[in-house]
């Protein structure tokens, strides 16, 4: 690894931390870009100026959005394209076009795959008893994919550059996208009862009934109302008729 | 609880604040690790691991795509476990998940509305710097997004302070109040949503495609081994 790559991947990290409306991801991504992108100042500094330096950077700011963890790819490929003096909006092509792919691809790999899988299975986890062991091994193994999804991706856009998108098409990445989905469906199907026993061990008598049927019928009004109910609305409107009818009957 | 708890569990909350979205988004943030920490702090590992299962199974209705408004529920299971803390008095006993949630859950709205408002103050900073920005100043562009890093840490420290101070009033106003059944009667909405909301924030995730034969299998399979236990 180059220490520019290192200072790049490291920034990653940091990718979302200016996030805003306007430019989206587009501020971390350029403070990502930037030390792959200071050899072009040692080299324009020859021919006198910077311009091209600072047009990069100027450029590497601008908007973008797609999956946190595969920002990496544009970052490189955006980087390399610069080294290459590819046209300036064809920079800018090649990273509006990558927004979609990216951020479709990372949704599918990661939010929903990867991280619910790795969730489900502390949940289950904890759930069966495994304690700190379950929390330590959620973060350990979570992270290992996290971080070298990272790696790869930066590691992909610098060698690829604008060739970039045949990255996207590798069969190791089309494959795991294919095997996530199904692996995290069953993950959090086991789950579920799982965490609904562990959290319900507590209760007795009249309380473990009523938890089935408020559950049931909180689930019926998610699932009627949803993308109008939130779990959040949810629980704060149950909450508020537990502590009604708790004044009432006592 | 002691001044150095309390410092502890707001070091912890802006820590797992600021995970969820700017730096390193390591997953510290979510529920299942933030409240059993949560509960190390306080000494209570098992409120700890409660209220992190409850509030992960909230966190299943949550998808952070692109410029989603969602809720924050990592500062909001750290100020959850510390008012079921205070309630239940950390003897094992469910009676403080209720009051916990209640907190959660209005600390996990509070954090969501302020991340809003820090990603409008990052696009004012960004306005306001944007002349420079086009001439390529590279110092700028790294001062900004410190500048927004820091913002959103100091949010998430707010966040985890008012869910501590929530906490905390919550427990003076509501548990002397209640009685063991209104404290049952709560706990009960509290498990009840957030299986409720786990069960369907997962079905939506699976979809009705091939994942759906899968999470099927995996509700048998989780209930029988439930049932066997």
């Amino acid at each position: 690894m180059t220490p520019a790559l290192g200072k790049s991947l490291l920034r990653l990290f940091t990718v979302q931390g200016s996030y805003d409306y306007e430019r989206m991801q587009g501020i971390g991504v350029g403070v990502a870009e930037e030390p792959l992108l200071r050899d072009l100042r040692a080299a324009a500094n020859g021919g006198g100026g910077g311009a091209a330096y600072r047009a990069a950077v100027a450029r590497s700011a601008h908007f973008f959005n797609a999956h946190p963890y595969l920002c990496g790819l544009a970052v490189g490929a955006a980087a390399r394209a610069e080294h290459e003096g590819v046209p300036p909006a064809q920079v800018e092509r090649l990273r509006a076009a990558l927004c979609g792919p990216l951020g479709s691809l990372g949704d599918r790999l990661v939010w929903a795959g990867w991280l619910p899988l790795m969730s489900a299975l502390a949940l289950i986890g904890v759930a069966l008893g495994g304690g700190w062991r379950a929390i330590i091994g959620f973060l350990a193994l979570y992270n290992a994919g996290h971080v070298a999804l990272r790696w790869w991706a930066l590691r992909a856009g610098w060698a690829h550059g604008m060739g970039v998108a045949a990255a996207l098409h590798q069969p190791v990445l089309q494959r795991a996208a294919a095997l996530s989905g199904p692996a995290m469906a069953l993950a959090v199907g086991a789950a579920l009862p799982l965490a609904a026993q562990y959290l319900s061990g507590a209760f007795t008598g009249w309380s473990r009934g009523a938890v089935a049927v408020v559950a049931a019928g909180g689930f019926a009004l998610l699932w009627w109302r949803r993308g109008k109910l939130t779990a959040l609305r949810l629980g704060l409107a149950l909450l508020a008729v537990a502590a009604l009818a708790a004044g009432l009957w006592r | 609880m002691s001044l150095e708890t309390l410092l502890l569990l707001l070091a912890w909350g802006t820590l797992v604040g600021l995970d969820l979205v700017s730096v390193p988004q390591v997953m510290i943030a979510r529920p299942i690790v933030a409240g059993p920490v949560a509960g190390a702090i306080l000494g209570d590992p098992w409120t700890g691991f409660a209220l992190g299962v409850l509030f992960e199974l909230f966190q299943y209705d949550v998808l952070p795509v692109g410029a989603a408004r969602y809720p924050e529920y990592g500062p909001a299971t750290v100020a959850a476990v510390s008012a079921a803390h205070a309630a239940g008095g950390g003897g094992g006993e469910a009676l403080g998940i209720g009051l916990g949630a209640l907190v959660g859950l209005v600390t996990g709205m509070m954090g969501g509305t302020s991340m809003h408002l820090v990603r409008r103050l990052n696009a004012r900073a960004t306005h306001a710097a944007n002349e420079r920005l086009e001439a390529g100043d590279a110092r700028v562009l790294v001062r900004l997004h410190l500048a927004g890093i820091l913002r959103d840490a100091t949010r998430a420290a707010l966040v985890t302070a008012l869910g501590l101070g929530l906490g905390q009033l919550a427990r003076a106003l509501v548990v002397g109040a209640l009685t063991v059944r209104g404290v049952t009667l709560l706990d009960v909405a509290a498990v009840s949503a957030g299986i409720a909301a786990g069960a369907a924030g997962t079905l939506r995730l699976v979809g009705r495609g091939p994942g759906l034969r899968w999470f099927a299998a995996g509700v048998v399979g989780g209930a029988a081994v439930a049932w066997l236990r």
